[in-house]
């Protein structure tokens, strides 16, 4: 059902930027003929497009970047509309989408007016001199036509389930001409470089974390169980009746040791994600919260463990954020996959102002989440609500 | 023998100050910041300080800085270096342009605490105790230079020994060689790194492992 909702909703977005692209093929006609409109109309054309790359983000998953904005002095922009092979692309995809952006959103709107239409026939059809049109050519003027309606509601029905692949079809066509072409593959690969440079650096900057807590944590607990085995010893040769003491806060540093240990570790990677999955352990994540939490998931099922450690550590830093700084009386927390995409949302009722740039909180998560190539944004006025949206593409 | 100790970690600081002060020794203050830690040496003036390598704020090597800065303002106080780990540049840090009066131990050899009294009288006394654990780091570095190569590798090792802190007599032990041999050795150490001349400035034992230190 959710899939058909996306695939409607997708669709029926298309025809809405189809009937733009439209008026924007009629806009670029008008301009061929004068031409000092050409540099005007580019970025209405880019806008459209970009407007579809989003469109086509939401229901794939998958980031669209767009072309390099078309900015610099007027003349400059005109030649640039001429050479650049990325608006000849805009324009290939207005005519194409124009095309079947009309008629599959059609489809996918018409089914459903039709569907919605059904149980209005036999009520209706007499109300009508003349009788009614219904779909696939039938004429009601009759109980017998108008019977008809159950079959074609069925058959509605059945088509309606394969919107999905309609929106499929539709999505590898305009993925086809939307994804950027060839020669950006360079400026593609320039990301990846720097976000695999960002994933190193947060890896670096883990490991002196663990480094850290693993010597002057666990190491000094440890040193400290040999010391009081030490005095223990020394106690025990002069005055045996003294050493009780000593061993006994052996034992404790011995515990306190192991405590560490086990935070350390679990820093690493949660064991509460292989038991519990990413739902379990964040829902530990938000009974823990000394701010009343709630959380909100749909069906996760298992995700890649990078996926799910990525998004537990996010989520355990806003909760933190969000006891710590926010003054929030209730936080919110929803986890949601859907097509290629895990959407994490924690949200709270504080008094916002989150400096993105105070803190390395929120660093280490945009670090962390776009190492996996996902986003993830902060959103937090004065005054509040403070709202992070962290998305994670799922390849399945 | 007084002692000031600086360690930030509470619980190796009490450890530490009872550790010391069940041995009779004098603890005039335990502190847990390089500023505290200097004022404390310059009220209390110790015989010995035993300060540990990480500190706050940043936890790198505060403990250290405030060590040779202590000695700066200091000269004649002792100091024993604990560390979590060995870096041997902490210790040829620690040694450069000293006569001795200077340790470097792992912090977990506290526990064998008559062996670490053992290191603590014997710095304080104006010799060194370097951990073995350095000391090794050193001799696995040796293979790969040879600006001791004048030393045969008997010699070195009587060096490496000497370096931990160890007397003539523990080093024959050490080694099974006869006291005699042990001095002899000692000789042609100080001979062959030109040490032989009898200035009676610092001691030449130390001078030895300073120069093994800096090669």
């Amino acid at each position: 059902m959710r899939r058909i909702w996306a695939a409607l909703a997708y669709l029926a977005t298309g025809l809405l930027t189809a009937i733009a692209s439209w008026l924007a093929l009629g806009v670029l006609l008008l301009s061929v003929v004068i031409l000092p409109l050409l540099p005007l109309t580019a970025p209405l054309i880019r806008r459209i497009v970009d407007a579809d790359r989003q469109r086509l983000a939401r229901f794939t998953g998958v980031s669209f970047p767009s072309p390099e904005p078309l900015d610099g002095p007027w003349l400059h922009r005109a030649q640039r509309v001429l050479a650049d092979p990325d608006s000849r692309r805009d324009g290939s995809w207005l005519v194409m989408h124009a095309l079947f952006g009309t008629l599959f959103g059609a489809v996918a709107v018409g089914l459903v007016g039709s569907l919605v239409q059904q149980p209005f026939v036999p009520l209706l059809w007499w109300v009508v001199p003349g009788g009614i049109e219904n779909s696939f050519g039938v004429h009601v003027n009759s109980w017998g036509e108008a019977l008809l309606s159950v079959p074609i509601a069925l058959v509605l029905a059945l088509l309606l389930t394969q919107l999905p692949r309609l929106a499929d079809l539709d999505a590898r066509l305009a993925r086809t001409l939307l994804a950027p072409p060839r020669a950006s593959l360079e400026k593609r690969l320039a990301e990846v470089v720097a976000t695999r440079a960002a994933a190193l650096q947060a890896h670096g900057a883990e490991l002196r974390r663990i480094e850290r807590n693993l010597h002057d944590g666990t190491q000094n607990k440890l040193v400290g169980v040999v010391m009081m085995l030490g005095i223990a010893e020394r106690t025990l040769r002069q005055n045996p009746g003294g050493a009780l003491q000593a061993l006994l806060r052996a034992q404790d540093a011995a515990g306190d040791a192991l405590e560490e240990l086990r935070n350390v570790v679990r820093s690493i990677h949660p064991p509460v994600l292989e038991d519990l999955g990413l739902d379990g352990a964040i829902q530990a994540l938000a009974a823990r919260c000394p701010v009343p939490c709630v959380l909100h998931a749909e069906h996760l099922g298992r995700l890649p463990a990078a996926v799910e450690a990525a998004a537990y550590f996010a989520v355990a830093e806003a909760l933190t954020n969000v006891a710590k700084h926010s003054g929030a009386r209730h936080a919110w927390v929803s986890l949601g996959v859907s097509g290629q995409k895990l959407t994490v949302v924690v949200h709270d009722d504080g008094k916002g102002g989150a400096d993105e740039k105070r803190g390395t909180g929120l660093d280490g998560i945009r670090g962390r989440v776009a190492a996996l190539d996902g986003t993830a944004d902060v959103s937090s006025p004065e005054g509040g609500p403070t709202v992070l949206t962290v998305v994670l593409p799922v390849e399945k | 023998m007084r002692i000031v100790i600086a360690e930030d970690d509470a619980l190796l600081r009490e450890g530490l100050t009872l550790l010391l002060r069940n041995e009779g020794l004098d603890v005039a203050a335990a502190t847990d910041n390089p500023d505290d830690f200097l004022s404390a040496v310059a009220e209390h003036e110790p015989d010995i300080a035993v300060v540990d390598v990480r500190m706050p704020p940043t936890f790198t090597d505060e403990g250290l800085r405030a060590a040779v800065e202590a000695r700066r303002r200091h000269p004649k106080l002792a100091v024993l270096v604990l560390s979590a780990w060995v870096e041997q540049s902490y210790a040829h840090e620690l040694l450069a342009g000293t006569h001795g009066g200077v340790g470097y131990l792992l912090k977990e050899r506290v526990g064998k605490v008559a062996d670490f009294l053992d290191s603590l009288h014997r710095v304080a006394a104006g010799g060194t105790a370097l951990d073995p654990e350095v000391v090794s780091q050193l001799l696995v570095r040796r293979k790969a230079d040879d600006a001791l190569s004048v030393l045969s590798p008997r010699e070195r090792e009587v060096l490496g020994l000497m370096a931990e802190g160890l007397s003539n007599a523990a080093i024959g032990e050490r080694l099974v060689i006869s006291a005699g041999a042990v001095h002899k050795h000692i000789g042609n150490v100080f001979l062959k790194l030109g040490l032989n001349s009898e200035d009676g400035s610092g001691d030449r034992r130390v001078q030895a492992v300073l120069a093994y230190l800096d090669h």
